[in-house]
């Protein structure tokens, strides 16, 4: 926000100005304004607990973040790159394997993934594309923007994008306009033009389904928010069914087939008969009809095996590899414990690191080394030592920070951002992200199951 | 429309339209609590308790029926009916489950429903239940308005689809059900308390058919003139007549179903209804036993109409 003590950024000036020239009492009102219309228009994430779920609101910070057209095409044009690399490398690993052939990725990184689907090998995919939506989260340091982790799966959180938006738009007019702040309200057309791409064999005016795994899932309001945007049924997987190959939903006006199903359930519990058997989720048969190019699955099963956190940090290698260009967007420096020198490193290291299972996400499974207790590194080092591939460590990053409004006032507040990159017969991104902040002041976690919230995210054109 | 989400807008309307009927019966009664006598009282909680078929926190089967309600003071089964989680027709059982639905199906309705009903909702969550209790025939009468106002948004924002015949099918015949179950309750109540002269300026009012009633009739009231009312006249809203042609309204616009002979069941079923209470209510020597034959229809229609749109066999289902 700075660029020397009490000097705002060019870009910041605006914001820098209202936030330091408003009264105590109206920035109040604004936050309360955002949080209230979060409430009442039921936007919520669902907890389930041991007994029953609850609806919570995630906390939503009123101030905006704010990045530079300029700042944001650099950012635009290397998340182009890195989902173009990664959608070559998926239909790699699926098809020749020429990467882990010719030596770029170890044998062992790629096919002991269980995120690795050997059910995929051979398979096909609309336009060569695997990941239609991509969620890349994206910290900014002294070094610039660095790819967090890639989410390849069903990436969630572009509907709080758009919801915060809305709600810091109405409580910042003036300011909004002011700075000319790019929109991000195309989402869902541009969202619902990439599925139509994806239809098997080019079918014209698909019927589209988003697949949900039900209203206890804690991202059910953006399943719904989506399905309306895009226009398509939202499902669960009791209201499809496969017959002779073709997937069909069952309407009040009898089977209606289903060309593209944006799914927002994983992998394992997509189909009983081909991943896990005691899934009530998903559909029988759904994998058959997909590999028999009659139904399109958006992501494709499998993704997966891309935003592994061991693969990750390859992902530089296969931009080099398969585009012969340099990375645009830097990865964080990544020390797979699988290998031993890195493992002895991380062992050496703990206290300025930090670790991650694999397999994890959500913040969970973790240890951010320089906020971890003696105990807590006694215990991460014998995980470590018991299964070093399960872990990978990463140096703690002086990650930025944007002012949030903490009791009235202005405090810095560590943030991430994580735009969402559309892939059919081509790439498009919105001019915006889903802004994470770490709420609790000196947390580098900004997971909302850990304590985090969300703040708009501003483009600007100044 | 997908068959779930068709289930689901429809006992959303059954849900509102319960929490809805039971507020005005709650308000008119806690109202009738100021100025009318001990008996007046208990009859007409026995008729709400008859009517929902549910007996008093209080009541006991030994009991006789007329100390059932001699046991538990008016705010015990006023709150018993009203925020009772263990009755599922409670009106905040039936409002929760109303917005859980309106909540899944947030897709079929426009925003501006779900936004007046999540406010309703979060409203009464966060009272103060002394609050309540002050003044609670305020509460019944705001509880109702906003039903009202989420109708009335359904009726200007959203979308005329299958979601909006679906939703009015369930409010439809949600009203035949709670309004046949009242009329019943209100006629073998008095009949058994040799009372055939109470509750009726109350059912007039229940159904907003006071103003009809007096300016068809005049001021005095008779038991006969006010179920025809009730029952048959087709210009009044609440009468039993309009919500049955309403039902059948909404039916003939719906699709055809998959299960052609359901379908075809659920048709006549409430053609049925209608014809009882068109043709054979004003000639009916016996008019408790044609109003139960009319429950007996709209109960067997709920559950053919489910048959013919969403729990279907899908062997017979055409493929689209």
């Amino acid at each position: 926000m700075f660029v020397a003590q009490g000097v705002p950024r060019e870009h910041f000036r605006a914001v820098y100005e209202a936030l330091r020239s408003a009264p105590r009492e109206e920035l109040e009102t604004i936050q309360e304004r955002v949080t209230r219309s979060f409430s009442q228009e039921g936007i919520t994430f669902t907890v389930c607990g041991d007994e029953e779920a609850e609806e919570r609101i995630i906390p939503i910070d009123c101030v905006p973040r704010l990045l530079t057209l300029a700042e944001w095409s650099e950012l635009e044009a290397g998340l182009v790159q890195r989902i173009t690399a990664l959608n070559l490398f998926l239909g790699d690993v699926y098809g020749d394997c020429r990467i882990v052939r010719d030596g770029v990725i170890p044998i062992d990184v790629v096919f002991d993934c269980p995120q690795y689907r050997l059910e995929m090998r051979g398979v096909s995919v609309p336009n060569n594309t695997w990941v239609a939506v991509c969620g890349t989260d994206i910290v900014r340091t002294h070094d610039g923007f660095m790819v967090l982790e890639d989410n390849l799966r069903v990436p969630s959180g572009v509907s709080y994008m758009i919801a915060n938006r809305k709600a810091v738009k109405a409580g910042m007019r003036r300011l909004y306009r002011t700075c000319r702040v790019q929109e991000v309200e195309d989402y869902g057309s541009l969202l619902r033009q990439t599925l139509t791409e994806m239809a098997p064999g080019g079918r014209p005016d698909p019927s589209l389904a988003l697949l949900t795994p039900g209203t206890w899932n804690s991202a059910f309001y953006e399943h719904m928010f989506l399905a309306q945007e895009i226009g398509a049924e939202l499902v669960e997987g009791q209201d499809l069914l496969v017959n002779d190959g073709f997937v069909y939903m069952r309407t009040t006006a009898g089977l209606r087939r289903v060309d593209v199903v944006y799914r927002r359930v994983d992998d394992d519990f997509l189909d009983p008969l081909v991943f896990r058997d005691d899934s009530l989720l998903g559909v029988p048969g759904l994998l058959n009809a997909y590999k028999r190019g009659n139904v399109t699955l958006a992501n494709a099963p499998g993704t997966g095996v891309a935003d592994d956190k061991s693969v990750y940090a390859y992902v530089p290698d296969m931009v080099r590899y398969y585009l012969a260009e340099e990375p645009l967007l830097k990865n964080v420096e990544t020390h797979l414990c699988r290998r031993p020198e890195d493992l002895e490193y991380t062992l050496d290291n703990l206290e300025d690191l930090v670790v991650k299972r694999v397999g994890e996400s959500g913040g969970y499974g973790m240890l951010v080394g320089p906020h971890s207790t003696p105990k807590e590194r006694d215990e991460f080092s014998e995980l470590l030592r018991a299964n070093p591939a399960d872990y990978i460590s990463q140096p703690t990053l002086p990650i930025s920070r944007s002012p949030c409004l903490v009791d009235g006032r202005a405090e810095p507040r560590h943030v991430d951002l994580r735009p969402f990159v559309l892939t059919g017969a081509q790439t498009r991104i919105v001019p915006g992200a889903f802004c994470r902040v770490a709420l609790r002041r000196g947390s580098l976690v900004v997971n909302s199951s850990q304590g985090g919230g969300g703040k708009d995210l501003w483009v600007v054109d100044l | 429309m997908l068959s779930r989400s068709a289930q689901g807008v429809y006992w959303m309307g059954r849900y509102l339209t319960r929490a809805q009927y039971l507020s005005r019966l709650l308000e008119l009664h806690v109202q009738a609590l100021v100025d009318r006598s001990v008996e007046e009282i208990h009859f007409g909680w026995r008729r709400i308790y008859r009517a929902m078929k549910r007996l008093p926190p209080a009541g006991e089967s030994w009991l006789p029926e007329a100390e059932e309600f001699a046991l538990a003071d008016s705010f015990t089964l006023a709150d018993d009916l009203t925020f009772e989680r263990s009755n599922p027709d409670s009106v905040w059982s039936s409002l929760e489950l109303g917005r859980e639905n309106a909540r899944q199906m947030r897709h079929c309705i426009s925003a501006e429903m779900w936004t007046c009903l999540n406010l309703a909702y979060l409203r009464i969550r966060d009272l103060e239940t002394v609050d309540i209790w002050r003044t609670p025939e305020t509460f019944y009468a705001q509880t109702c308005n906003e039903i009202h106002n989420f109708v009335g948004l359904a009726d200007a924002t959203m979308y005329r689809s299958g979601a909006w015949r679906f939703m009015r099918l369930g409010c439809a015949i949600e009203r035949v059900q709670l309004a046949v179950s009242l009329i019943l309750a209100q006629a073998e109540l008095g009949r058994r308390m040799k009372r055939r002269r109470l509750g009726w300026a109350s059912m007039l009012r229940m159904h907003h058919a006071s103003e009809a009633y007096s300016r068809r009739y005049g001021i005095e009231i008779r038991r006969g003139r006010v179920l025809d009312l009730l029952v048959g006249d087709p210009l009044l809203p609440a009468s039993l007549l309009s919500s049955v042609r309403a039902a059948a309204e909404e039916l003939e616009a719906i699709e055809t179903g998959p299960d052609l002979e359901a379908d075809a069941a659920a048709r006549r079923l409430v053609g049925r209804a209608g014809a009882l209470i068109l043709y054979d209510w004003p000639e009916a020597r016996d008019r408790e036993q044609l109003l139960r034959r009319v429950d007996r229809c709209t109960r067997d229609l709920h559950g053919t109409v489910l048959d013919a749109f969403v729990d279907y066999g899908i062997q017979d289902s055409p493929l689209r």
